[in-house]
Order: C-alpha cells, then sequence, then structure tokens
C-alpha cells in the first residue's frame, strides 16, 4: 500500500519535473511560429493562426553566419582552453613544488570574480595586443577567461587517479609528457568532456565579452540574437526561431561528447 | 627491493635534469593564465580604490570613497542578503536534487530513456540565457503567463502565484530558474562519479548483501563520489555568487530592489552610472564573500589531496 | 591490476592517437583561425592605431547649397574614405532607418564605405557597455548615436570627443533647429553633437477604438486623467486603464513626470532635475507623489515583469486602454499592425496648464582619436541635411531636429500635428528622462525609487530617498551644465 503511494507521487513528481523542462521549449517553439502581433496577444500555449514556418527561413539568413563566427571561437576556445587545463591540472595534481598550493587556491578564488569586473581590463588588455576587434583576440579572451575553470576542474578530476598508473610506466622510463599524454589522458577522457562541455556552453552563450570586442564581420551568435530581437520594434518571433536553431550545434555537441562519457566503465577515473 | 630503490634513485637524478623543461610544459600555460587572471583582479582592486567615475579612467587614489559611499546605499545591504539566500537556496537544492536524479538514472530508473532525459536538462545550457530568460518572464506572468494559464486550465486557480512581480516571493522564483538551468551539468558529474567501478563493485556487494536502494545511496555512494560532489559544490557556488543574467533578462533587479545582486549592482554603477571604481568596489565584495567561503572547502580539499 | 591497465592501455592507445590527433588538429585549426582572423580583422576593423594628434582645423572651402543640400568638401588624400558608426538601430523598422541613414550618406558622399556595429539596446543600453570598455582601451569609432544630456555630457568630460562648433557654424544649424534642442548638445559653450530628430517622451497612447466606444476623449491633465481612468474601470472592469511595464524601471519616471510636469511646470521641472530644489521641502513634488499614488489603483498591476514594448502590447491586446510612453512607441504600433490614427491615438500629456514637450535626440558626434575624421564630418553634414531627416525620421518614429522641414512629410496625425505645434513653439522643449538633465549616476537609481514607489507607494520614504540620492550623486553640481529658459 504504501509503496504503492510512493510510486504514485514520485510519477507525478516526475511528470512535473519533465513539464518543468519542456514547458518552456514548447512555449519557444509555438512563439516562434507566431506573428509579433499574435506574441502580443500573450496566449502562449497556443498558436494564433497558422503556423509561420519562414519565421525560420527569415531567421536562418539574418543568424547563419553568426552561427559560423560562434561556432569556431567557441570550438576553438573550448579545445585550448581544456587541453591548456589538462596540462595545468596535472601539474597541480602531480607535482608537490611549494607553488601548487598556493597557485591552487588562488586559481579557484579567482574564478569568483565576476566577469562584468574583468570586461573593461580585458579590453585594454586585448587593445594593448593589437588583437582586439578579430577572431583571435575573441578566442584568446575566452581562453584567458576559462583556463582557471579548466584547471580547478581538470586538476580534482587527476587527484582521484591512483598513481599507481603512472608510477609502473615511470620505472618503464617513460617521461612526463609521455606519461601524461599516452596513460593519463585516455584515463581522464570522461573528466575532458565534462569540462569541455561546461566550457563550451560558457563560451557559446557568454553576451558581454562577445558584444564588447565583436565586430559586424566576427559577431556571436549571442550578440545577434539581441540584435535580432531589436531594439523598439521586439521581433520575438524571430528571435526565437534563431535561438532554436542556434541550439542545435551546442546540443550536437553534447550527444556527440555524450556517447564517450556513457562508456561508463574508465576505471579509477572519477573516484570519490 | 634494493636495486629497485638504486635504480628509483638513479632514473630520479637523471629525470630530473631532464624533467623540468618538461615540467614547464605544464607549468607554463598556468602560470601564464594565472598572471594575467590576477592582472585583472589586482586591476579591479585598483580601480576599487580609485577616482574613477565617468567614461575615461581616472587613476587617482582615492582610498575608501568608494566603499564608504557604497555602505551607505541601503541598495548593497539589501544586495548583499539576496546573494547570500541565493547561495543557501541556489546551491543545495541543486545538489540534492541531483544526487537523486542521478542516482535514479543510475540504478536504471529509465533505462531507454536515460540519455534523453540527461539532454533534455541540459539543454537549457545550449541556449543563450538572455533567450531562456525572455521566455521565464512570460511563463511567471501572473494575469496572462504560461503557469497560472495552465493552473487555471487544470481548475486549481488557488495555486497561483504573483511570481517575480511580487517582492515577497520574486528571489525564490528566481532561483527555480537557476536550479533549472544547472541540474543538467550537476548530474553530469554526479553520474561521471558513480560510474566507477569500485563503486560498481561495492553496489553488487550490497545487493548481494540485500541493501535497500536508499541504504546503497547514503552508505556507499554519497561517501565515495566526494571528489564530484566537492567539484559541483564549488561550481555551484560560484555561479550562484556570480549571478547576472538571469536577474538581468526576467526582473533587472525589482521589484524594488527585492531581486537585486551585487553582480547586477556591479553592472549598473560601471556600466549605466558611469561609476567605475564603485563597481570594481562591488566586485570586490564578491571576491571577499567568495574568500570567506572557499577558505574552509580549500582547507578541506587541501587536507585531503596534498595529504 | 596491471594486466588490467595494460590491457586498457593498448586499447586506449588507438583512442588516444585519434584523440591526439583530434587535439593536434584543433590548436592547429585555431591558430590558423585565429592569424586568418586577425588578418581579415586588421582589414575589417579600422581604428586599431588611435592617435592622438587630431587636428580639428581643415583646410579646404566648401559648397553650400540650400536644401536639399548637397555639401560638398575636398578631404586629405591619405584618409581613407571610411565610416565606423555605432548605433542601435537593428530590427524592423529601425533597420529601414538605419538603411535610410547609409542610403542617403552615399547619395550625398557616394565614395564611402560604412562599417556600421549596430548594438541592439533602445536608448543605447547595451551601448554603454561596449563604449564605456572600448573607449577606456582607446579603440574608438568614428561616431556614436548618443542621446545628448547627460550620457553626452559623460563623454564630453571623459574627452572622447571633438567640439564640432565649426561645423555648426558652417551648416548655420542652430538657425534650423529648436533652441532647447540645441542646447541639449551644447555643453560649456561648445557644439559636441549633431542632433537628428527629437524623440518626445510624455505622450499617451490610448485604445481609438475603446475610446469612441465609451465615448470619451483623451485627458489633457490630471482631473481629467482621473475621470477617464475611473469611467474605463467601471465599464471594463478587467482592463486596466493605464497599462504600463516598470521592468527597466524608467518607464515609471515617465508616468512621474507627467504629472510632475502638471503641478511643477516647467521651469520647476527643471529646477527639480538640476538639482535645484529640496525634494523634501518641494510642494510639487510631494504633490506629484500623492497624485501618483491616487492614479495607482488604475495602473496594470503586474507591471513589474513587463518591459516597455510589452506595456504597449497591454493596449494591443486590450488588457489596458492607455498607456504612456515616447514616440518610438509609434514604430511599435506599427510593427504590430495598428495604423496611428486608426486603432490608436496619441496625444501629449498633460497639455493644462502649459503644453510641454519632454525629449531627447537621436545624435552624433566626432570621436577624438577618429579613424576617419573627414569623412565622419560629411557624415555629421549629411546628418543636418533635411533629405536625410525626412528620410530617417519618417521610418523611425521621431520628430525631425529641423524645423523648416513640412510637417506633412509624416504619414500619421499625430507627429503632423506634434511637429506643427512644435515649429510654432520651439522652446516648449524640455530634456526628458532619458537625455537626462541629472547625471546618469542619479538617473538610474532615481528610476528604481520610482519604480519602487508604483509597486508600493510610500511617499515619505521616497522623498527621503530621492534627497539623498541627489546628495550622494551630486546632482546640482553635475546638473549644473543645462540650461533651460531661464534656468
Amino acid at each position: 500500500m504504501k509503496s504503492k503511494a510512493w510510486y504514485i507521487l514520485i510519477n507525478i513528481l516526475f511528470l512535473i519535473f519533465l513539464f518543468w523542462y519542456v514547458l518552456p521549449i514548447y512555449v519557444m517553439v509555438i512563439t516562434s511560429l507566431k506573428t509579433p502581433l499574435e506574441i502580443t496577444q500573450r496566449t502562449y500555449l497556443f498558436l494564433g493562426g497558422a503556423p509561420h514556418f519562414e519565421n525560420y527561413l527569415q531567421a536562418f539568413k539574418l543568424s547563419y553566419k553568426s552561427l559560423i563566427n560562434s561556432s569556431i571561437i567557441t570550438v576553438v576556445a573550448t579545445a585550448v582552453s581544456t587541453f591548456l587545463g589538462g596540462l595545468g591540472g596535472y601539474f597541480l595534481s602531480r607535482f608537490k613544488w611549494r607553488i601548487s598550493k598556493p597557485l591552487f587556491v588562488l586559481i579557484v578564488i579567482g574564478m569568483f570574480i565576476p566577469y562584468q569586473a574583468v570586461l573593461i581590463p580585458l579590453v585594454q588588455l586585448m587593445a594593448a595586443t593589437k588583437l582586439a576587434l578579430t577572431y583571435a583576440g575573441l578566442i584568446f579572451s575566452y581562453i584567458i577567461l576559462n583556463v582557471p575553470t579548466a584547471a580547478t576542474l581538470m586538476g580534482t578530476f587527476f587527484f582521484s587517479i591512483p598513481k599507481e598508473l603512472e608510477e609502473s610506466a615511470e620505472v618503464d622510463g617513460a617521461s612526463k609528457t609521455q606519461i601524461f599524454f599516452r596513460i593519463i589522458t585516455p584515463v581522464a577522457a570522461p573528466a575532458y568532456i565534462s569540462t569541455a562541455i561546461m566550457i563550451f556552453t560558457q563560451i557559446w552563450n557568454e553576451f558581454l565579452v562577445a558584444l564588447t570586442l565583436s565586430t559586424p564581420y566576427t559577431m556571436p551568435i549571442t550578440v545577434k540574437l539581441a540584435e535580432i530581437k531589436g531594439s523598439y520594434v521586439a521581433l520575438y518571433n524571430l528571435q526565437m526561431a534563431a535561438t532554436l536553431i542556434s541550439s542545435l550545434i551546442p546540443l550536437l555537441f553534447f550527444l556527440l561528447l555524450q556517447k564517450y562519457f556513457i562508456r561508463g566503465a574508465l576505471a579509477g577515473a572519477l573516484k570519490g | 627491493m634494493v636495486s629497485l630503490g638504486i635504480g628509483v634513485k638513479k632514473e630520479k637524478k637523471r629525470r630530473f635534469r631532464v624533467s623540468i623543461s618538461e615540467i614547464l610544459i605544464f607549468l607554463l600555460p598556468l602560470i601564464f593564465f594565472t598572471v594575467i587572471l590576477y592582472l585583472m583582479v589586482g586591476w579591479t582592486f585598483y580601480i576599487s580604490f580609485s577616482n574613477w567615475e565617468g567614461v575615461s579612467p581616472k587613476y587617482e587614489f582615492a582610498g575608501l570613497k568608494w566603499y564608504k559611499l557604497m555602505f551607505n546605499l541601503s541598495r548593497f545591504h539589501i544586495d548583499v542578503r539576496n546573494n547570500l539566500t541565493w547561495l543557501l537556496l541556489g546551491v543545495f537544492p541543486t545538489l540534492l536534487i541531483a544526487i537523486f536524479l542521478a542516482y535514479f538514472l543510475e540504478i536504471g530508473g529509465f533505462k531507454k530513456g536515460e540519455s534523453l532525459i540527461r539532454t533534455l536538462i541540459l539543454y537549457p545550457a545550449s541556449m543563450s540565457f538572455i533567450v531562456t530568460g525572455t521566455i521565464w518572464s512570460w511563463m511567471y506572468q501572473p494575469d496572462k503567463g504560461v503557469i497560472n494559464t495552465l493552473l487555471r486550465l487544470l481548475h486549481l486557480d488557488f495555486l497561483q502565484s504573483k511570481f517575480v512581480t511580487d517582492q515577497a516571493t520574486a528571489n525564490y522564483w528566481l532561483i527555480l530558474i537557476f536550479i533549472w538551468q544547472y541540474l543538467g551539468f550537476a548530474v553530469i558529474i554526479l553520474q561521471a562519479s558513480m560510474r566507477t567501478t569500485e563503486l560498481q563493485e561495492m553496489v553488487e556487494a550490497a545487493i548481494i548483501d540485500g541493501a535497500s536502494k536508499l541504504d546503497i545511496l547514503f552508505r556507499i555512494i554519497l561517501p565515495n563520489i566526494r571528489g564530484g560532489i566537492l567539484i559541483l559544490l564549488s561550481l555551484l557556488l560560484i555561479s550562484a555568487l556570480k549571478v547576472f543574467d538571469i536577474v538581468y533578462i526576467v526582473t533587472f533587479g525589482g521589484p524594488g530592489y527585492s531581486t537585486d545582486v551585487l553582480a547586477f549592482f556591479m553592472y549598473i554603477a560601471t556600466f549605466q552610472q558611469h561609476l567605475v571604481a564603485l563597481g570594481a568596489g562591488l566586485a570586490v565584495i564578491i571576491f571577499l564573500i567568495a574568500f570567506i567561503i572557499i577558505i574552509p572547502y580549500t582547507i578541506y580539499a587541501m587536507k585531503r589531496w596534498f595529504a | 591490476m596491471t594486466e588490467d591497465i595494460l590491457r586498457r592501455k593498448v586499447s586506449r592507445r588507438r583512442a588516444l592517437s585519434t584523440a591526439g590527433k583530434v587535439a593536434i588538429g584543433a590548436i592547429v585549426a585555431g591558430v590558423v583561425a585565429g592569424i586568418g582572423g586577425y588578418y581579415s580583422g586588421l582589414s575589417a576593423a579600422p581604428g586599431k592605431k588611435v592617435t592622438e594628434k587630431v587636428t580639428v582645423t581643415e583646410t579646404t572651402t566648401v559648397t553650400k547649397t540650400v536644401s536639399p543640400t548637397i555639401v560638398t568638401r575636398t578631404t586629405s588624400p591619405t584618409e581613407e574614405r571610411k565610416l565606423e558608426i555605432f548605433h542601435w538601430w537593428t530590427a524592423g523598422g529601425e533597420r529601414e532607418a538605419a538603411d535610410a541613414m547609409f542610403r542617403v550618406f552615399k547619395k550625398h558622399y557616394p565614395d564611402v564605405t560604412i562599417v556600421e556595429n549596430p548594438v541592439a539596446g533602445g536608448g543605447g543600453v547595451s551601448h554603454r557597455v561596449v563604449l564605456q570598455a572600448r573607449l577606456s582601451a582607446g579603440l574608438p569609432p568614428d561616431t556614436w548615436q548618443t542621446l545628448g544630456g547627460a550620457e553626452l555630457k559623460a563623454y564630453v568630460d571623459g574627452g572622447y570627443l571633438v567640439p564640432i562648433d565649426d561645423l555648426w557654424e558652417e551648416l548655420k544649424y542652430a538657425d534650423v533647429i529648436p533652441k532647447p534642442l540645441a542646447d541639449m548638445v551644447t555643453i560649456e559653450g561648445h557644439r559636441w553633437t549633431v542632433p537628428l530628430n527629437i524623440h518626445i517622451q510624455n505622450i499617451l497612447y490610448y485604445d481609438k477604438k475603446l475610446f469612441s466606444e465609451l465615448n470619451l476623449s483623451p485627458p489633457t491633465n490630471y482631473d481629467e486623467l482621473m475621470k477617464t481612468v475611473k469611467a474605463i474601470k467601471e465599464a471594463k472592469p478587467k482592463k486596466a486603464p493605464l497599462g504600463l511595464g516598470t521592468k527597466e524601471k524608467w518607464e515609471a519616471a515617465f508616468v512621474f513626470d507627467a504629472l510632475f510636469l502638471e503641478v511643477a511646470g516647467p521651469e520647476n521641472y527643471v529646477k527639480f532635475y538640476k538639482g535645484l530644489s529640496d525634494p523634501k521641502t518641494d510642494p510639487a513634488f510631494r504633490k506629484a507623489l500623492e497624485r501618483l499614488k491616487e492614479l495607482q489603483p488604475y495602473i496594470y498591476p503586474y507591471h513589474a515583469g513587463l518591459t516597455w514594448d510589452e506595456s504597449c502590447g497591454l493596449v494591443v491586446s486590450g488588457d489596458a486602454a492607455m498607456v504612456t510612453m515616447g514616440t518610438w512607441a509609434i514604430g511599435y504600433f506599427i510593427s504590430r499592425g495598428w495604423t496611428p490614427g486608426k486603432e490608436f491615438g496619441a496625444v501629449n500629456f498633460p497639455q493644462k496648464p502649459a503644453r510641454i514637450l519632454l525629449g531627447h535626440t537621436d545624435s552624433y558626434g566626432l570621436a577624438k582619436g577618429a579613424p576617419h575624421p573627414n569623412t565622419c564630418r560629411d557624415w555629421l553634414r549629411t546628418v543636418a541635411s533635411p533629405d536625410f531627416q525626412i528620410a530617417v525620421d519618417v521610418t523611425q518614429g521621431g520628430m525631425f531636429a529641423r524645423l523648416d522641414i513640412d510637417p506633412k512629410e509624416f504619414p500619421d496625425p499625430i507627429r503632423q500635428e506634434m511637429q506643427i505645434y512644435l515649429r510654432n513653439n520651439p522652446d516648449k522643449l524640455i530634456l526628458d528622462q532619458h537625455g537626462s538633465i541629472a547625471p546618469f549616476s542619479f538617473t538610474q537609481a532615481y528610476w528604481d525609487v520610482m519604480a519602487a514607489f508604483i509597486t508600493t507607494p510610500d511617499i515619505d520614504k521616497t522623498i527621503s530617498d530621492v534627497a539623498t540620492l541627489m546628495e550622494t550623486y551630486k546632482v546640482k553640481e553635475e546638473a549644473a551644465w543645462y540650461h533651460w529658459g531661464s534656468v
């Protein structure tokens, strides 16, 4: 009796939970198929008339360049950040130099600084290096902002990898870099993947730095979405359509990476 | 053993000379970016003591001028309180829900649909917060918003809420959005932690011994995924303390200052009021709060991992 | 155990080599993209080399004809004919207006290349972020859209603009625009930007069909307003007589200003925002707050969750009968398929005892250290020209800055009437909340207080809060630059 009640309760809770995620997406889709006038009626759950699929065409035309920009910038910045974070994290976890502890603390605390605070000095830095208004500037900025996170994440993941793996290789005469690339890296794959997912998301959705350092040629999608909505005309339908289109790319990224992730039996990778 | 010992020592010596350059490969990127990060942090610190108001930089020293102004503003105190609320109510519920959800998925609660569910809860992260925030504004509108409309359709009118237009409840509804956004990451991290063969073996043994599902969760799994939990906890704390996008889009700090947070105030002060020094001071305060919170955590982490 | 590891090591090897190749590939791609981007950026984004030496004095002579104005100018041969411009007209009707701007510019000066950076966000909300960061890093564009007033003063004080008195002289611009408009962009005796339009703040939009149904005429002062809202409330209890959306806070100040202006009169209005009157003792301020408190029950209750465009949307969807908004709402209503004069009407509010227009302007100046100052000057000449303003303002929703343009150029009767009024009463224009008499440090916080007041009308607390804000942000000092009438 009791377990049946529990069963029903848990199922209801689960349904509400699913709804919690599906509902906003549903509203987005419905909104993307309306005209601005229909959206103004605020009947968020229902279409106001016929679905306007042409919104997607227009949204795509407006946003595809930015999607390419964002893809390039995000993929490169994520790859480099994760890679460098892996290197740094490995140092933090393996080399008990006097510098390691304070460095680790510094990095973790440094991650707390809100990125709006570092926007101005970041732009000043970019300007000084003459990289400000280019692809390279944006990529470099995102790398700067994300390597600390990557290093901390990877560092903490690396801590959990038992040293026996490396020690046996050391005995065989392998160098540190060999050990790192051939033994540690594959074992830490899910760590790399979780880190990559997190950083990819942060860069893909980042707005302020993108706003400030982009030019119309390098404009990432987050800025473009604001532009599509407009300052005075509030074209939510196009904005929603463009957002849905653009969300496919990170989604694809997640799905691809999750394949490696699910092969869970990567032993010793993430022991508590 | 003896020969091994000698061998090791010899190799250590030999490796020591070689490995400096090798180790630099690992160390240099770290130092490089930490230095840049702290240059920017240091810049913020310095500016908070400068006289920079207006559009152009003013680097003269101004002492505690902006801190004094800050402490006299009621907005500041409301912000600190709000940020602490966010930390408490944003981080721990997310953690708890994620633990149960991850466990549920691990024990095969939804076999085929598992990756579907995971993708579903990761979906918010694949979209710009500017847009998801707009959608949540619409969800929360009291008169024609999605949630209240649904409730009315289901004849559950009494459950309706004023959501974020009510000063008393606004914050909580925003925090709910935060949980919605971060649950996906949380579950991924926890699931990764739960998928170690050692843990699987322990769980199998426990099942043989007849332990209940909840027992397994609390006695075996949780103690052994401490690493994952700690990573997750620090990430959530950082995100909750720095929260900006949600507040910016859904409430702009209102009604009144009921949902105002330090990071938002910092943005307004720096970029709308042109009081850059004040903004920097607020960033420093965020930093200090982080310091206070993160110190115990790092001490714990240090003990565990550097021991 | 070790065998396990070795086994995994072997199967890992393949995964590793592919992973390694992918990683190397990504890094190589990144480097290539970076270098490629750098070089494409070099050609696309000018102005990275910022030199402080900008000579304001130009050399050659000009031939100028009266409207339509085609101004020719010889430029120095070394400067590239490019204009790097920041604005926030990015979508729909605004985009058309931006296109119109550049079309006219190219007509006057066919040899220019325009590099525009549209940064969405009405009133320059996102703009300020980009400019604050880029200007302090030494990366100015040639010119950017600015609202005049305190916002402009911030850039002037920062030394980021070049005075263009000579240009105004050449164009005799002060003669063709209302003096208050010129004063909005005049700081310390110098002219800093060229206004291209006027956006009026205090307009009351109303649902025309509803009004004719209920036999109402648009109110022109507070007493009439109260009668109107009461009548609407009785007839249509579910409809909010006055729609409002205070998410961005300034909307609340609009409503307050509409009441305050009537009670205080224009001079005291200006005095107040110049910090010359004490909110604690100012009878008009208190009275206006009391009036707002009386009005509050008739205001849409869930305003905290709506943006300004959604508040205008309330009128379109029938959830509200009226809304106070600026002239830019005309473009919004049109984008929703409503025609000015048909589905909606609009009047200045208040109109009694005096009819004053609260407004701000979209204007462009010349950046100090601009990469292409001569081209920028040509741009400014274009901005001041009648055919430019006709093409742009009609589409964008503002009023003409120039008084010598025929008001009939407007397709809608609302702006026609207002332009005619302005022509005949050019002095009845005062700087509004967006353009800002008071410094922005004050204005932002002031808006917060006003929005809080509408949610919870606590008069005494609001008065004391505003008084504190005026002191904290030194309004009297910072607003001293503005002059209107005898104030």
